[in-house]
């Protein structure tokens, strides 16, 4: 248990710090960066609890797409960082306001009256062969069935939201669909070359005799 | 449980060792005389006319949302497909459901043509 305690302490203190560095990164991109990693030391905390599935969909989910997706946000915006700092001074009690009211429900949740070893004492190790994969499916899959598929329908609404919001169609595009490409047929799609006779223009200038032997 | 996690562990303190070390060594052993053009951002002889925080189009961000859609998605099939011979047809039919939810997307983004790129 002492190693595990060790470890335990380690990764929290790793998460403290790296959302410490979140909220007080200067660029933004390090700020998304740091956040990255609290979510892998978070991962590595809900290993240690033995939510070994949670941890790694943590890591695939939010490190490997929802932190790309902010990278891009991030990006787009075209944060400037000047006009970001002026307001701080004057946002800061409401800033304060709202993080100690937080702090607060937090406490009154989880606080170490109904949350501590006493009320909930640690559960047995479990053993080597233990799936935490397979408890979540039998759990997910007939008690919670119905959360499932609410779930996927909060899916469908991001994607029916994400695709009204952001799909643009750019009228100045001159890209050939390339499926229209390979039905060109050989008559009147084509280029059709003509034979002609050919054409001799009259030679530029008056009087060619005087001025042609001295280009060289 | 938590037995097998140690050799990932380990696993983890060497990758951080490899990856930190060669930059730990050239820092510390590395002879280091900046001086202001040193510093300073080079691109390919010219001045550095522009911040590199270009603003990206907002495609982008489409590709990345769907992206994470249908990997939640797939986050979901895997503890179903454990527990799929335990539960038996209910479960089956509750996958279906939830895939044929999401399917219903996929068509509509599919006839949206947010999946061409141009």
């Amino acid at each position: 248990m002492g190693f595990e305690k060790f470890l335990f302490y380690v990764f929290a203190l790793i998460t403290l710090w790296a959302a410490g560095m979140v909220i007080t990164r200067r660029n933004p991109v390090h700020a998304v960066l740091f956040l990255v990693l609290a979510f892998v030391s978070s991962a590595a905390l809900w290993v240690l609890i033995e939510a070994e599935f949670l941890g790694i969909v943590l890591v695939l989910v939010y490190v490997g797409a929802v932190m790309v997706l902010f990278l891009f946000v991030v990006m787009m915006l075209d944060v400037d960082l000047a006009a970001l700092r002026a307001g701080f001074i004057r946002a800061l009690p409401l800033g304060l306001l709202v993080a100690g009211v937080m702090a607060v429900e937090i406490f009154l949740i989880v606080g170490p009256a109904n949350f501590g070893l006493e009320a909930f004492p640690p559960p047995d190790a479990a053993p080597a062969d233990a799936t935490n994969t397979r408890d979540l499916g039998i759990l997910l899959y007939s008690i919670y069935i119905y959360p499932v598929e609410i779930a996927a329908v909060i899916l469908l609404v991001a994607i029916v939201a994400a695709i009204r919001l952001t799909l643009r169609r750019r009228p100045d595009n001159k890209s050939v669909d390339p499926a229209r490409q390979v039905r060109v047929k050989k008559g009147p799609d084509r280029i059709r070359l003509v034979k002609m006779a050919p054409e001799v223009e009259e030679p530029f200038g008056a009087s060619p005799t005087t001025e042609s032997g001295e280009t060289s | 449980m938590l037995d097998n996690y140690l050799p990932i562990l380990i696993f983890i303190l060497v990758g951080i060792l490899v990856g930190v070390g060669p930059l730990a060594l050239g820092y510390l052993l590395g002879p280091r005389r900046p001086d202001a053009e040193k510093d300073s951002p080079y691109e390919c002889g010219f001045e550095a006319f522009e911040t590199a925080r270009l603003k990206f189009d907002v495609r982008f961000y489409l590709v990345a949302i769907l992206f994470i859609v249908f990997d939640l998605e797939i986050a979901f099939l895997f503890p179903w497909a454990i527990v799929l011979d335990e539960l038996g047809i209910f479960a089956f039919w509750a996958m279906v459901v939830f895939l044929g939810i999401l399917v219903v997307g996929f068509i509509y983004e599919w006839k949206k043509g947010a999946l061409e790129w141009e």
